[in-house]
């Protein structure tokens, strides 16, 4: 079980000096919100050794790069990743995508299989290379609920170079199965990589379980610092890849006609970093491995299935995705025919301080296709409480009536 | 059209709150379509009709649903009403500017940017003469068939004239009375100048001036400036009359003969009667080029009726 209370506790943002100011928030897959924990130790970076790592050999930079080495090996441990050099610190999950879409040398022809409810981080940097290098980017259909269609993906990955897929969407919270994904593929003679962002949070990821190639997330959807990711890949292929930012902090020597390349992951980490983000990063994962992710996940399920319940007594709300809650993680997402629901969003945080989003939600390409204009998003996390799930369908209901 | 009155409302009250300031900002972008309504964001309106209907929805669910069910006809009223008082605020500024109050030339109901009305502050002429806001109905104030011949003018020939019409006792006259000086000064124009006894006893330096005119004109100016301009008590006790004039190096003695001649009496008495022609309620009463401007203006407001095209 978890201890709501004494998690929100660290959390400042939810414990204003009103206790009437403190926000419903409840849109976490969009951003988390952040630990006292965590924005300490960004602070303790700024404050008292704000220098380089890696480079300076003084007492500052030592301690960065240290702290700096501690943060990749608690992401190591994290996600079960075989050695620390798997792990690659970036922005976020897009960059980590994009990463991976610029250094794979993929070349004309080649085919990559994706879903049909990426992110646009998992969509438009295949079209690009598409369109700059003749790529073909495949679409795998989900079902009608919007699981995952094995059979669908079995036939459509025969000679595809690499799958790429979103592990948890943040369209409707369906968890892909990532393990038979990766076998088939794997089968199939096709790499994997996995856009995590909304799947590290809440659940388990074990990469070297899941036997996943590659796999991208972000730092602020689990608590970390804003701006902050991690992109992981199996060190035999990371050595292959060809980065594709580079300079100072990603070559061992150059001169003035050569250079050569550090080894992982080095070579990806090109110039200064954000070395606050990357050891808020780390505390942000410290934070989290203190909770078993099976009670965050029932933790999550008890509000979703309240707020599931409570929707779907209204006739007009449609949810997007299976109807079963234990399906969509901590993901409600509904939209009602023919409705901006943006103004949903607007008057709930309006009335009440209830903070979710609305929108296409990044996967616009899905939304275009099932020709629904928009939806309203409710996302859960370890720290939200009954009372959130309350306060939102009360007021849901309030606006239900005037509109 | 909602982006158009939103940044109209939020810009002014942006004036007063970031907040406000904040949303006028977003209403610029809606207006000049950087924030296009785009099914990933906001569109301003909706989010403008969302904050209102919850706004109203914790006081009325009522409320809330009426106008959630007739917004499109209530924003049209709003914007209705919108533009008549943004024409009549814009109206009142201007008219602000040009004649020193809100409502029109000599117009005197209540003006925002002269809440006590000093610019149309007269001394009304008539049985009882008293220093105040005087309301008066439409009054055709005009100098058509007066003749000016017999008072002082300088710069005449000039293709703007200025009549000065006051009262040495009035302390809206004196108040006055510098400001045209200055515009007569840079504008070079045809000054004219009439003496209106509105309040106490001021016809002994009516006819005293008239003399001054008469028997020293080169030093009449300057005379009329130290009535206008000295203490006002000092100039209007009659026994420091000859104190002023020895001052100024007049013949005392001429002056008050000259003064108190029966035939000044009735010249004097004949101009302010031809003064009464122009139906005229106050003082001051300023005509430039034939228009009235009753009460003390600012500055600007002379100087903007001169002027060709108000600024310049
Ligand atoms: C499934 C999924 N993929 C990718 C992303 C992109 O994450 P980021 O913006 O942190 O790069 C998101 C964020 O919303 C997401 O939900």
């Amino acid at each position: 079980m978890l201890n709501v209370e004494k998690i929100r506790a660290d959390f400042d943002v939810l414990n204003p000096e009103s206790p009437a100011k403190a926000p419903v928030y409840l849109d976490s897959a969009c951003m988390s919100l952040k630990p006292r924990q965590v924005v300490e130790a960004m602070n303790d970076y700024y404050a008292n050794y704000p220098a380089c790592a890696g480079r300076s050999s003084h007492k500052l930079g030592d301690k960065v790069t240290k702290k700096v080495k501690k943060a990749r090996e608690l992401v190591t441990e994290f996600i079960n990743a075989k050695s620390d050099d798997e792990i690659i610190f970036t922005r976020n999950t897009t960059e980590g995508i994009n990463l991976l879409a610029n250094s794979l040398g993929l070349q004309k022809g080649d085919i990559v299989l994706i879903s049909d409810k990426e992110h646009n981080s998992n969509l438009v940097p295949w079209l690009r290379l598409r369109d700059k290098i003749g790529i073909v980017v495949r679409i795998c259909p989900t079902n009608e609920d919007g699981t995952f269609n094995l059979d669908n993906f079995s036939q459509l990955v025969s000679g595809a170079k690499l799958v790429s897929v979103v592990h948890t969407s943040n369209l409707d919270g369906v968890t892909n199965p990532a393990k038979e994904i990766i076998k088939i593929a794997h089968q199939a003679g096709a790499l994997v990589a996995l856009d995590a962002a909304q799947s590290i949070p809440h659940k388990k990821v074990d990469v070297r379980d899941l036997d996943v190639d590659f796999l991208a997330f972000s730092g602020h959807k689990m608590l970390g610092p804003t701006g902050t990711g991690v992109f992981y890949g199996k060190l035999e292929l990371l050595e292959k890849l060809s980065p594709f930012l580079v300079g100072g902090d990603t070559v061992e020597s150059t001169s003035y006609d050569s250079y050569k390349m550090l080894p992982a992951p080095e070579k990806f980490e090109a110039g200064l970093q954000d070395y606050a983000g990357i050891i808020g990063l780390g505390e942000a994962v410290k934070y989290l491995s203190q909770f078993d992710f099976k009670y965050i996940a029932e933790h999550e399920f008890k509000l979703n299935a309240y707020i599931t319940n409570e929707l779907q007594k209204i006739p007009k709300i449609k949810i997007i995705g299976p109807e079963d809650p234990k399906l969509r993680s901590g993901i409600v997402n509904f939209y009602i025919d023919g409705t901006d629901m943006h103004k949903f969003a607007v008057m709930l945080d309006e009335m009440a301080g209830i903070e979710i989003r609305s929108g296409r939600h990044c996967v616009h390409s899905w939304f275009e296709n099932k020709k629904i204009y928009n939806s309203a998003r409710v996302s859960l996390y370890l720290y939200n409480m009954m009372e959130d799930a309350e306060t939102f369908i009360t007021n849901l209901k309030k606006i239900l009536e005037i509109l | 059209m909602p982006c158009i009155v939103a940044l109209i409302v939020f810009g002014i009250m942006g004036i007063f709150s970031a907040s406000h300031r904040a949303l006028a900002e977003e209403a610029f972008g809606c207006v000049f379509k950087r924030i296009t309504f785009r099914p990933c964001n906001t569109g301003f309106a909706e989010k403008i009709k969302g904050k209102i209907l919850s706004k109203l929805l914790v006081r009325s669910a009522f409320l809330a649903k009426m106008v959630n069910r007739h917004y499109e006809i209530l924003s049209w009223i709003f914007f209705i009403l919108m533009v008549g008082s943004t024409i009549w605020v814009g109206r009142g500024v201007y008219n602000f500017y040009v004649y020193g109050s809100c409502n029109g030339l000599n117009e005197s109901g209540f003006c925002a940017f002269d809440p006590s009305g000093e610019n149309n502050k007269v001394t009304s002429v008539g049985d009882d003469s008293s220093c105040g806001i005087t309301q008066q109905s439409e009054q055709n104030v005009t100098l058509e068939n007066i003749n000016l011949s017999g008072f002082p003018a300088i710069n005449t020939g000039s293709k703007d004239t200025v009549v000065f019409v006051g009262c040495y006792a009035c302390d809206y006259s004196r108040r006055a009375y510098p400001d045209i000086k200055k515009l007569v000064e840079n504008k070079k124009s045809n000054y004219i100048f009439a003496h209106y006894p509105a309040k106490g006893d001021t016809m002994f330096l009516g006819e005293a001036g008239y003399c001054v005119q008469k028997e020293y004109p080169e030093k009449f100016w300057e005379f009329n400036d130290y009535l206008f301009t000295a203490d006002k008590d000092y100039v209007l006790n009659k026994s420091n009359l000859d104190e002023i004039l020895s001052k100024f190096g007049f013949d005392v003695k001429k002056i008050s003969d000259c003064a108190n001649s029966a035939e000044t009496k009735t010249a004097v008495q004949d101009q302010t009667t031809e003064l009464k022609k122009t139906n005229l309620y106050g003082t001051p009463t300023i005509f430039i080029n034939g228009k009235a401007f009753v009460g003390p203006k600012p500055y600007r407001v002379y100087r903007s009726a001169i002027n060709k095209f108000i600024f310049f």
